[in-house]
């Protein structure tokens, strides 16, 4: 074997080393729970959307009785509780760029009491306007580099499956490679719109949900950052996504 | 064999084999797995699901075809499919690997360490090297992973050391002029 040889192999070596018997004990734990538990031949996949199914039928009933309730005025005075009901701040552990980090979120609010998100503060903060929230990075980007943002806008008179194809084109115009309307469930359940406008680390990336607002409209999140992001500021928007809940 | 010990142990449904199995593959599946992903969570699902379908495959396993490269070719398309999967929040292109590759030669990258200059490289030349020099795969293993033919392996090979050596001379002339 040459030296080059011996330095290739070395060198992988060395840097696929990192972590391997936490990977190994971590993916061991998963294939026990998936092969031998005592629910045999039912994947985990299947129970997750067992339990996925179980939590929408507990929000749906939930939703029902709050809006049984909003209806009287002891109702109305619940609506303004209702984020209440959530812990002000807490503590997180989020898979970043393949590492776990611990990080503290706190409770936002969104405009008129109609959304609670936990923001990470330390990295984003979040103004409310007139027509709708923007979470922006407070950190700015590097020159030359976009802005970070995830705007979260209500369209009370517009259902989802309609407004997505009204999004699609507009976001066509900017992003021809946009990828054609996913259906998701994660983050958030709903239609996913996600595009990039080139292949650069500067590459302008579009990730946009439009959700039911759980009545007759729509929120649409749109996601804003660069291809070099995508790790990591689109993998926090994703983990704080996942905290999105409309409480109006 | 322990390898056909093992397979008969495990289409029997012998957990502790499966154990002794995993501990035996686990390691150098999840150093390809990182070496081809280069990420830590895509790594761990690759490997995951490599077990997972060699556990419920294995009844289909055709003895014909060696088991590491049976194993591999496995390994190989999981991290492929979660790269595709992933493919808009990573830097990768995913060709399919019996395409002819772009004869461009990438712009050199700055940086002196050799790992990136590897993973700098075109898939259909990244792929075989990483088989080769982490887990040893001869050109005729390589090629029944990757479902391609040996000699076309064999020219990957070459043309992969060849634009890593040259990256790497470019590499350190600029560092030596510096």
């Amino acid at each position: 074997m040459s030296n080059f040889d011996k330095r290739v192999k070395e060198e992988l070596h060395v840097r696929t080393e990192k972590h391997i018997q936490k990977m190994k004990g971590e993916i061991w734990n998963e294939l026990e729970q998936e092969l031998f538990t005592n629910n045999k031949g039912e994947s985990n996949k299947l129970k997750k959307r067992k339990k996925g199914k179980a939590i929408v039928w507990l929000i749906a009933s939930a939703a029902l009785l709050l809006m049984l309730s909003l209806q009287s005025e002891t109702g109305q005075a619940l609506k303004s509780e209702i984020k209440d009901l959530f812990i002000p701040e807490k503590e997180v552990i989020q898979n970043i760029e393949g590492n776990d980090e611990k990080i503290e979120v706190q409770l936002n609010e969104g405009s008129d009491s109609e959304y609670v998100i936990y923001v990470d503060e330390e990295r984003y903060k979040l103004t409310k306007g007139e027509e709708s929230d923007m979470i922006s990075s407070i950190i700015p980007p590097p020159e030359n580099f976009p802005a970070v943002t995830m705007e979260i806008k209500q369209v009370v008179d517009e259902k989802p499956e309609n407004l997505v194809k009204k999004i699609e084109a507009e976001l066509k115009k900017e992003y021809p490679e946009l990828r054609a309307i996913e259906e998701v469930t994660e983050p958030v359940t709903g239609y996913l719109l996600h595009g990039a406008d080139g292949h650069e680390p500067e590459s302008n990336i579009v990730h946009t949900y439009v959700i039911s607002n759980g009545k007759e409209g729509s929120f649409v999140i749109m996601q804003k950052y660069f291809l070099l992001a995508a790790e990591g500021h689109g993998a926090r928007f994703h983990r704080m996504l996942e905290t999105f809940e409309i409480v109006k | 064999m322990f390898q056909s010990k093992w397979i008969k142990q495990i289409q029997a449904g012998d957990q502790e084999a499966f154990r002794q199995f995993y501990g035996a593959y686990s390691e150098y599946a999840i150093r390809t797995a990182s070496a081809i992903t280069q990420n830590r969570e895509m790594a761990k699902d690759a490997v995951q699901e490599t077990f997972i379908r060699v556990y419920r495959n294995i009844g289909k396993y055709n003895p014909t075809l060696p088991f590491n490269s049976w194993f591999y070719r496995i390994l190989t398309n999981e991290c492929l499919r979660i790269l595709k999967k992933n493919s808009m929040y990573s830097k990768f292109e995913h060709p399919n690997l019996e395409n002819e590759p772009s004869n461009e030669d990438k712009p050199i990258p700055q940086s002196s360490d050799l790992y990136e200059e590897i993973q700098e490289l075109d898939d259909a030349f990244r792929i075989p090297l990483i088989l080769k020099y982490l887990k040893g795969f001869s050109e005729k293993e390589i090629a029944e992973i990757l479902e391609m033919n040996q000699n076309t392996v064999k020219s990957r090979l070459f043309q992969g050391r060849k634009r890593l050596k040259n990256q790497l001379d470019s590499t350190e002339k600029e560092d030596e002029t510096l």
